[in-house]
């Protein structure tokens, strides 16, 4: 082949972008266009991805007052009373209309029931009337997809972690291959059940207000260390730290900031631990955290130390992606269409457990 | 309304329902009957609910079967279309078994037809 000069290279592609602006709309657009329809626990997002590009976002949480979880039938009111609104944002602010849609997403599974089901009847209804193929994603490849569309990390040992999952998860032939878990409960379960017992605001939520009294803490209570191989347990260490909360709250012994502390430094530690253990089974240079735990800067800084020690690189994403949101299922659900998956409607009812490791991973090598 | 009835005979109520405050669908017909089969001494329901065309009806009907019940045993749900109209039938054990099924059915009934009314009509096929 005849080697080319650049500026030969750079006449080429101003030929290319003429020509390509001089095309129709409709021919110019062989792109696809996937919308994506999250709300497995108490995030209702929608999200419209065009070919890698986020188009819109939109996002509600229903947030409960101090001391109290959300419960599932409760969730599903909350997202039934806004999906609809959350859904014509999503279009407006993306400018699109139903017909420019190519797939319409939606989480299949794992979650709560009562909210899975509401999004997906919103999402079925749509993709009918509007005569497009559905897919359900699993909401665990959801967050995977999307950190990898984000950080452009090519082969990466992924921490999933968040209120309701924590997994360590490697690509390996097909599979997104679950390497260490939570035996119990996810970490930000945890967290979580923790800020409901010294009564802190869920707002924004109940991890991001526990993540900024612990810089307040200077105490470090000593909890229980529970790494299991390649797994990790919290029922014992929230069991343990309930306890003392209530003896030592009110002794004054120390502060709700202390435990927040310790609370954090624990279970991160343990975290970190798990996914260097992957790492070295895989020989992974690469780390990816993603879920709703991953925004935690101080989880970041200590996996950072870890990766800056083995001279591997951290990646993470922002609040707007680490967090549930419908973009991240339209981004799961691009790859999944462009290779071929569909969902047929009598196959599409939701599943509150659902593998991460179940989905053949078609659209990788 | 259930009517409950020693002897077994059969009662039934006629109820007329607001579900949806837009203009396709205004009301939604209940017949409730509670009978005592010799054998199962279970609960019956029915809902009959009309739709503007017979391809809402299809529409609702493919987006409201495919979950199954959230409870495995005490309750069945069968939903069936004819024409315009989408009915479900129910036959459970207890009285609050059904109650918190048909609830929970009525609130996904009401989001499909909230979101027909917003996001419809279906496009020609």
């Amino acid at each position: 082949m005849r080697r080319t000069f650049p500026h030969e290279e750079a006449f080429s592609k101003a030929i290319l972008a003429v020509v390509m602006v001089l095309q129709p709309a409709s021919v110019r657009s062989n792109m696809t266009v996937v919308i994506g329809f999250e709300g497995s626990a108490n995030k209702i997002g929608v999200g419209i991805i065009r070919d890698g590009e986020v188009l819109s976002n939109p996002r509600r949480t229903y947030i409960t007052p101090p001391g109290q979880g959300f419960l599932p039938g409760e969730t599903a009111k909350h997202h039934r009373s806004v999906i609809l609104t959350v859904l014509q944002e999503a279009l407006d602010e993306a400018g699109l209309k139903a017909e420019d849609i190519d797939c319409v997403a939606y989480t299949k599974g794992p979650g709560m029931g009562a909210p899975l089901v509401t999004v997906a009847i919103v999402a079925r209804t749509v993709a009918q009337l509007w005569g497009k193929p559905l897919l359900g994603v699993n909401h665990c490849i959801g967050h995977i997809e999307m950190g990898r569309l984000i950080t452009n990390a090519q082969n990466p040992t992924v921490l999933y972690v968040s209120g309701g999952n924590t997994q360590v998860i490697a690509y390996s032939e097909r599979r997104y291959r679950i390497f260490g878990e939570t035996i119990d409960i996810a970490v930000g379960n945890c967290l979580d059940r923790f800020a409901r017992v010294i009564k802190i605001s869920n707002d924004p939520s109940p991890g991001y207000n526990i993540e900024q009294m612990a810089k307040k803490g200077t105490k470090y209570i000593e909890l229980p260390y529970t790494v299991k191989g390649m797994d990790v347990s919290f029922s014992g260490i929230l069991s343990y730290i309930e306890d003392a909360a209530h003896k030592m709250l009110s002794t004054s012994q120390c502060t709700p900031e202390d435990l927040c502390f310790s609370l954090q430094e624990t279970v991160f530690a343990m975290l970190v631990e798990i996914t260097e253990r992957a790492m070295a089974h895989c020989g992974s240079q690469e780390v990816l955290i993603v879920g709703g735990v991953g925004c935690n800067l101080r989880l970041q800084e200590m996996m950072g130390v870890m990766c800056k020690e083995r001279g591997a690189r951290l990646f993470a994403t922002d609040e707007s992606f680490c967090i549930d949101n419908g973009a991240m299922i339209a981004q799961a659900g691009w790859e999944m269409f462009c290779s071929g998956h569909v969902t047929e409607l009598s196959d599409s009812w939701i599943t509150q457990r659902y593998r991460t490791d179940e989905v053949e991973v078609t659209w990788r090598d | 309304m259930l009517f409950f009835e020693n002897k077994g005979t059969f009662n039934q109520h006629m109820t007329k329902m607001p579900l949806s405050n837009r203009s396709s669908t205004k009301y939604v017909n209940m017949a409730a009957c509670v009978s005592e089969n010799d054998s199962d001494k279970k609960l019956e329901f029915f809902l009959k609910v009309p739709f503007p065309s017979e391809r809402e009806a299809a529409i609702a009907l493919q987006s409201l079967s495919p979950d199954p019940e959230p409870r495995k045993g005490g309750i069945t749900k069968n939903l069936d279309v004819t024409g315009h109209t989408l009915s479900v039938r129910w036959t459970a054990d207890e009285a609050r078994i059904l109650r918190v099924s048909v609830s929970s059915f009525l609130d996904h009934l009401s989001l499909v037809m909230e979101t027909l009314d917003a996001f419809g009509p279906p496009v020609s096929q």
